[in-house]
């Protein structure tokens, strides 16, 4: 293999496994070692610099980075990155003041955003520190969208939400609300510099064809309609049995809800397997938590109505139709799936959509067929989650800063990587290079009696100091790289001997699969990298997998000649102006 | 700052025969100044008792006094071991294997412990052939006590003191081999593919097993005008072959057709295999191996690898003809003849 | 003149040059006394030397049992040229002069306060037997012989100890039995009545048996089932470990294999010896070694270990005259400092003091249970005298239901219940932390063994109040060992007397003499004889109950009394120092005379 060349900045971006799985590339070791050492502020403006909103996301986030976590492949669970975003924002002090300041005077451009959820509060607010105009259309009555319309308020309360919104428009943001978009056309006719679309996917699927659909309707619900039915106050109580279909996460937030709103017997029914379902092994658990089964392997035949009045359901048990299987409730919560549905586009104005709910785009740029319309959020790539939508927003950011600037938009700015050297002297690192043995600490939560009966009581307590600070000491520390220089090495082994997962290899160079084979512990991870040196003194090379390195540093510790070196990488995703 | 090792270990660590991964042969983190070639031969030493395999509560680990000798306490933290005084070793791994000779006795000592405080007991030790492995992390120097020439720094070589050695050197493997060693290797730290299976091979011998490892002293004694240097080693090591040791019950697979390869069945069924250089002499005569290291320190060049290997000694037990049971589990049912045989006794007093 | 007249009650010093035999010779003299039921105690006094140097031997008969030393000699078997004239000078008056007259005594031997009794042993020799290599050695035999009829001994327990000294080879009995009957038949003929000593059967000896201290040592050991022992030649330790290796030849062989239970291992050095002892204990077996003050000297730095890995150690130091090399062959009691507080550091050892072979047997035996019940060196404080010398001793038994206590030892059941261990942990409140043998337990158990400091896991520590901690545990051991260590002896003669006198080892037979001979005198002295280290709070009470203490020691220096001073406060001019350090065994004489004179000098004073 060729010697591994460090300077390009993926190189480590890629060992840094937390960051390279989220989506907006926050840098989390970064921020975890501050929660470590209770600076929440600076933690909460990291993650908010990234992916705007560490409030909410440190309650309702997906958490790719979480199944990334190197810890997961060394220890029992990865680390909680999630929920420790949340101590950062839960035990901050005011940090309204490091908000980045508004230029006064303007730069003349216009970007309207239409759609009031994650990715456009995102865009505004990469944009408003440049000096945009921004204004907002959504046709609900408050900001937020998918996060206040549809997430229930024991995941994500109220005032988290609106704080962390209103750090954007506090900027300045022109909003116009309850304002419903019905033609583009129209709307172009204003004379936006740039229009960023982030209407999400409104709608979800129904099964309008279903038998007894029609029949039924008053109890069968779409059920992400209903979550914001519920969310504002339009509905509040539901059947004793319920029954909810589909087996995503709003599938579990449904069922969830339906327990808070009076179901005793709610239960899940999904098509295929629990293992292949779409919800978070989390929200699984939760839902579970609260004692609402989960009916694997039947799929919906017919609602069954009796005297107007739904009784119950019909499924083919895998495929056979002949014999349902009959499942008596009284209320029905669809939670199939989302839709979009771009009615309100012309298609005369040249923007192409790849199907009824998805436009055509360039993915690098978000840019549309029209070229002043970006896209972003669900409304882009169709249903993903908060995260995505925020880094979305930042890339649609970028694009309409660098078309409103006459740009090329595909030469997008280089991320911003600082290395800086770990070493104090002997047995002392800047960072906490010490591997804690400690387990995955447990969040509190409300108890289920309790809340059950409140639907606006949030369940999860979250960490307190204590608890945060050790689990954010369970973090391995993967931006603190290991940095070697083959021309000082005097191959003495001690690196070798002294690395705990034995990732250090002194060998002859080979092909990378054969080089693989021969490590050590064989390198059976091919989605992690080989660090390859070049030639050492002996003629053999450095190999170094990086699967389960732990970071911790010894073997920089044990080496005579300095030849490797702990290096911080802080990896800045590029952001609109940069 | 505290200083530790993490617990965590590669998720994939195979079990051996025994069902021991590599952690179990594993001691504390080691103290030693970074880069210290006996950090690598403690590492060697676990990777052999982790290969051969030997249970870690079955062997017993035994050193004098300094660096060397404080290595025990980094690897095979499931053994016991004994940290003696200085040059004394021999002494206390030869009670300790009186009182049982089942276990595996793992001696580690410096050239300072081995050839000088220690030169008497170690002679006597070898002469007994005592039943055991002496490994001797060679670094030519004194370390705890800042980097005097040891006695087998070669005249000349010279250490960050910066005086050239005037005095001769003692090649203890030399030595071993005159007065009857059964096992004799040289080794280098900085070769653990070297290294690994001439730790196999002395554990299988019976007898008393001496492994010389020069282990350079990255602080004192790594020098380029030191000749127990990693570049200096590197450049003048010249080994006698490559060594396999394929352990009793296992099946040879190996074909060894050249006729440069040389087998030497142990008591236990082992086989040593040697794949030598061309015009190598044999490792089961005594003399030529006395030859070999005398020609080859005439060229400055370090021979290394089996020096010599003969498993047909005898040792101390079987020299001095004690009971195969382990002293140490004798019976007092056994040991004392009772009051009727000393009542008897006393009449050959009257 | 008058001739010295006794029954029973003598000293026969016989002046022979070494390795002519003449020590088998003299052995059967002394045996023959002994099995004529009559109390008697040799005293070999050689050279160290193997061949040609003057050597004598000293018998001294007592009807009483007096055992110690008595001091001159009434009869001098004169068979050494280099020493005749200082033999014959040396003869107390009235005494009796025996020598070889085959040549001439010259005329300058003209004392004529002695009788001269000339025996021509070379002349009847050369006539009466063929053989000239026995000649040499049967001259030797035909002085017993003559001393049978001179003593009026009778020539029949001589000839039975030889009929059991060859039982197995009866032609070898033939020729010492007719050099026997020679000097018999010569002294009845040439000196009847010639001798006014005599000695008479008695049944004083009744069921006692004759040893010396170093068989009875190796008997012990043999009995405690030691099963090694590393050991370096040299005097007068040496036979310990001989007579364990014939003993261990004799009991412990397997018939089938002819494979011992017991490992000797002659060392190259003391250093190697006792380190061999501390692997073997370490690793689960009763092991122990014999030594002298040289090597006790050697074997400091090990003890230093053993005390503070807390290892047992089971060490013989038969004492001989210091400093350095001394005089190998003579004997003292003038290790005791250097044993009690061995090696660097604040270090301190339990001391066994035996006074006679049954002390010693009992003492090997409790001294193997002692050091590991202690996890500590234990040192048996013999000496020349009692190493060497025939000593009559009530016979040994040994209690079959009695058990060897092992001390401490966790086995794999053991460790498979405990939730935590550390090797140096004083669960127990004595000091005394629980050990392991190596490969005992797959998992558990295992530790590190270190002379540098350590914790109660055994872990290395440069902490300070952590080391300050084990060495003070050490100190509440030492305070279970004061509570398990043999007590003395005390012998309170007159509850209100104020004079008291501390002995221990070999100058006890010697002392109890004196202060019979002092009693008889109107000075009644308590006493107590020391028999371990630490002192027990008995000695301090026997110290508050007198005014004055005498301690009577064989060194120069008065070691026990330094070491009652420095673990005890008291004014030091209360222990008054007895000291005899020419090598010889001290004598009652000696002690009763510097009683006698510093009780009166006390008085005078007043």
């Amino acid at each position: 293999m060729k010697p591994t060349d460090i300077r390009n900045p993926e190189y480590f971006h890629k060992v840094i496994d937390c960051q390279y799985a989220c989506p907006s590339h926050t840098p989390v070791p970064e921020y975890l070692r501050l929660i470590a050492e209770g600076r929440y502020a600076d933690a909460y403006m990291i993650n908010w610099h990234s992916n705007v909103f560490p409030g909410v996301l440190g309650r309702i986030c997906d958490r790719p980075c979480e199944p990334a976590c190197r810890r997961g492949r060394v220890d029992r669970e990865p680390v909680a990155i999630c929920r420790l975003k949340r101590v950062a924002a839960d035990f901050k002090d005011a940090v309204k003041a490091r908000m980045p300041q508004i230029p006064k005077e303007k730069n003349g451009k216009r970007v309207a955003l239409i759609g009031g959820g994650p990715a456009s509060l995102t865009v505004a607010r990469d944009l408003m520190p440049l000096g945009y105009q921004v204004d907002l259309y959504d046709e609900q009555s408050a900001v937020g969208g998918f996060m206040r319309s549809q997430v229930p308020s024991f995941r994500l309360p109220l005032e988290v939400l609106d704080e962390e919104i209103d750090y954007i428009l506090d900027m300045g943001v022109n909003t116009f609300l309850n304002c419903r978009i019905t033609s583009l056309k129209e709307f172009l006719q204003k004379g936006y510099d740039a229009v960023f679309i982030g209407t999400g996917a409104p709608r979800g699927r129904d099964l309008p064809t279903l038998k007894g659909r029609q029949e039924g309707d008053d109890h069968i619900h779409v059920g992400i309609e209903w979550l914001a039915a519920v969310a504002y106050g339009h509905i509040d109580t539901i059947g004793a049995t319920t029954l909810v279909i589909g087996g995503g996460n709003t599938a579990m937030d449904c069922c969830r809800m339906a327990r808070r709103l009076g179901g005793k017997d709610v239960r899940v029914v999904i098509r295929g397997s629990r293992a292949k379902m779409n919800a978070s092994p989390w929200e699984i658990e939760d839902a579970l938590k609260e004692d609402i089964p989960i009916i694997e392997g039947l799929s919906p035949l017919e609602f069954v109505v009796r005297d107007g009045r739904l009784i119950g359901m019909h499924f083919a048990k895998g495929g056979d139709q002949e014999n349902p299987v009959f499942i008596a409730c009284d209320e029905v919560l669809l939670a199939v799936g989302q839709q979009n549905a771009f009615t309100w586009i012309e298609k005369e104005l040249g923007l192409k959509l790849k199907n009824h709910w998805l436009p055509v785009i360039d993915e690098a740029t978000l840019q549309s067929t029209l070229p002043q319309v970006f896209f972003g959020g669900d409304a882009a790539l169709g249903p993903k989650n908060v995260i995505t939508a925020v880094a979305l927003g930042h890339q649609a950011a970028i694009s309409i800063d660098l078309y409103c600037r006459g740009l090329d938009l595909k030469v997008r700015p280089a991320p911003g990587i600082t290395l800086s050297s770990q070493k104090m002297g002997v047995h002392d690192w800047i960072y906490d290079s010490q591997v804690t043995d400690d387990a995955r600490q447990r969040v509190p939560t409300v108890e289920t009696v309790k809340s059950i009966q409140d639907r606006m009581l949030e369940v999860e307590l979250g960490f307190d100091k204590k608890s945060g600070r050790t689990e954010a000491q369970r973090c391995l520390n993967c931006d603190v790289q290991t940095v070697f220089s083959f021309a000082d090495c005097i191959e003495c082994d001690a690196c070798a001997d002294i690395c705990p997962t034995s990732c250090i290899n002194f060998i002859n160079n080979g092909e990378e699969e054969d080089l693989r084979s021969r490590l050590a512990m064989p390198a059976k991870n091919t989605s992690q990298d080989l660090y390859v040196s070049d030639v050492l003194k002996t003629g053999r090379v450095m190999v170094k997998d990086e699967n389960v390195c732990l970071h911790c540093g010894l073997c920089a510790e044990r080496c005579p000649t300095a030849a490797w070196e702990m290096v911080k990488c802080f990896y800045d995703c590029a952001k609109a102006g940069q | 700052m505290t200083f530790t090792r993490p617990k965590f270990r590669h998720p994939d660590l195979p079990p051996n025969a025994l069902g021991y991964t590599r952690r179990d042969y594993e001691g504390a983190l080691s103290t030693l100044c970074a880069g210290c070639g006996h950090d690598s031969i403690s590492n060697a030493i676990i990777q052999a008792c982790y290969e051969l395999p030997v249970e870690p509560h079955r062997v017993v680990k035994m050193s004098g006094i300094g660096c060397s000798s404080k290595t025990p306490a980094y690897f095979l933290g499931k053994s016991h071991g004994f940290n003696s005084v200085h040059g004394r070793m021999p002494a206390i791994a030869t009670g300790a294997n009186m009182a049982n000779r089942d276990l595996l006795y793992l001696g580690v000592s410096g050239d300072g412990d081995t050839a000088s405080i220690g030169l008497g007991q170690f002679t006597h030790v070898v002469r007994r052939n005592l039943n055991m492995v002496y490994i001797v992390m060679n670094n030519g120097c004194y370390g705890l006590t800042k980097g005097q020439d040891s006695a087998t720094a070669d005249r000349g070589s010279t250490s960050k003191k910066g005086t050239p050695n005037p005095f001769e050197s003692i090649d203890l493997c030399e030595l071993a081999l005159q007065i009857g060693a059964g096992f004799v290797a040289r080794g280098f730290s900085g070769d653990k593919s070297q290294l690994v299976p001439l730790l196999k091979a002395a554990m299988s011998c019976r007898g008393f097993s001496l492994v010389d490892v020069i282990s350079p002293c990255v602080t004192f004694n790594n020098t380029s005008a030191s000749t127990k240097s990693y570049q200096y080693v590197r450049d003048h090591a010249e080994a006698t072959g490559t060594v396999d040791l394929v352990p009793p019950r296992q099946e040879i697979v190996t074909d060894y057709q050249d006729g440069a390869t040389q087998e030497v069945t142990l008591h236990d069924g082992s086989v040593i295999f040697l794949h030598k250089e061309e015009g190598s002499r044999s490792i089961t005569d005594r003399r030529a191996a006395i030859d070999a290291l005398e020609s080859h320190r005439a060229e400055n060049r370090i021979l290394t690898g089996i020096l010599y290997c003969m498993d047909d000694g005898g040792d101390t037990h079987e020299m001095i003809k004690t009971t195969l049971q382990p002293l140490n589990s004798i019976l007092q049912e056994d040991l004392c003849p009772g009051n009727a045989a000393l009542q008897q006794l006393m009449e050959g007093y009257r | 003149m008058e001739k010295i007249a006794s029954i029973n009650d003598c000293v026969i010093r016989f002046a022979n040059v070494n390795g002519s035999g003449s020590a088998s010779a003299n052995n059967l003299f002394a045996k023959a006394v002994f099995r004529l039921g009559v109390p008697v105690s040799p005293k070999n006094i050689f050279p160290s030397n193997i061949q040609g140097l003057p050597t004598w031997y000293e018998v001294r008969v007592s009807e009483k049992g007096y055992m110690g030393r008595r001091g001159g000699a009434d009869m001098v078997v004169a068979i050494n040229s280099q020493t005749l004239r200082q033999d014959y000078d040396e003869l107390v008056p009235g005494g009796y002069f025996l020598y070889d007259s085959t040549r001439t005594l010259p005329e300058e031997y003209n004392r004529t306060d002695i009788t001269v009794i000339g025996i021509p042993l070379t002349d009847l020799c050369n006539t009466k037997i063929e053989n000239p290599r026995l000649r040499q050695l049967l001259k030797n035999i035909v002085y017993v012989g003559a001393l049978a009829s001179l003593l009026d001994m009778g020539l029949e327990v001589f000839t039975d100890s030889l009929k059991r000294q060859f039982k197995k080879k009866p032609q070898l009995a033939e020729p010492n039995i007719q050099a026997l009957e020679i000097g018999f038949a010569y002294a009845r003929e040439h000196h009847q009545d010639a001798c006014g000593l005599s000695i008479q059967s008695r049944t004083c000896n009744d069921g006692k048996i004759m040893m010396d201290g170093n068989n009875a040592l190796a008997l012990g050991a043999l009995y405690a089932g030691a099963t090694v022992a590393g050991w370096y030649p040299i005097t007068p330790s040496t036979s310990v470990i001989e007579a364990f290796d014939s003993f261990t030849k004799r009991f412990r062989l397997e018939p089938e294999s002819g494979l011992r239970k017991a490992a000797i291992i002659q060392a190259e050095d003391e250093l190697a010896a006792v380190g061999m002892v501390i692997g073997a204990a370490w690793n689960g077996a009763r092991a122990f070694t014999a030594t002298s003050g040289p090597g006790l000297s050697l074997m400091n730095e090990f003890l230093g270990l053993a005390y503070f890995a807390e290892i047992p150690v089971l060490l013989v130091d038969v004492q001989r005259v210091g400093p350095s090399t001394g005089m190998p062959t003579r004997t003292q009691q003038s290790d005791i400092l250097t044993a009690a507080y061995a090696s660097h550091g604040d270090t301190r050892h339990v001391l066994l003091f035996p006074a006679g072979p049954r002390e010693c047997f009992e003492m090997m035996a409790d001294g193997f249970d002692l050091a590991e019940r202690l996890q500590s060196p234990v040192i048996i404080m013999s000496d020349l005298d009692l190493g060497m010398n025939d000593w009559i001793s009530e016979p040994f038994s040994w209690d079959d239901a009695r058990r060897y206590d092992r001390g401490k030892v966790l086995s794999a059941a053991d460790l498979e219940g405990l939730k935590e261990w550390g090797r140096y942990l004083d669960v127990d409140g004595d000091g005394i932390g629980y050990r392991t043998y190596p490969g005992t337990h797959p998992s558990k158990g295992a530790y590190f063994t270190r002379g540098s400091s350590h914790n109660e896991y055994a872990a290395y520590t440069e902490v300070a109040p952590v080391y300050e901690r084990g060495m003070n545990r050490l100190l509440i051991k030492w305070e279970t060992a004061r509570r398990l260590v043999p007590p003395p002896e005390e012998k309170i003669s007159d509850p209100a007397c104020r004079i008291g006198a501390i002995f221990f080892g070999t100058s006890s037979p010697a002392a109890f003499e004196a202060l019979d001979i002092l009693k008889a005198e109107g000075i009644t002295v308590n006493s107590l004889r020391l028999r371990s280290f630490p002192f027990q709070p008995q000695v301090m009470e026997f110290i508050n109950r007198h005014d004055r203490v005498f301690i009577i020691e064989q060194n120069r220096d008065g070691q026990v009394r330094k070491l009652l001073l420095a673990e005890n406060e008291m004014p030091a001019v209360k222990l008054v120092p007895v000291l005899h350090f020419d090598g010889h065994p001290i004598t009652a004489g000696f002690i009763s005379q510097q009683i006698r004179q510093a009780l009166q000098a006390r008085n005078s004073s007043i």
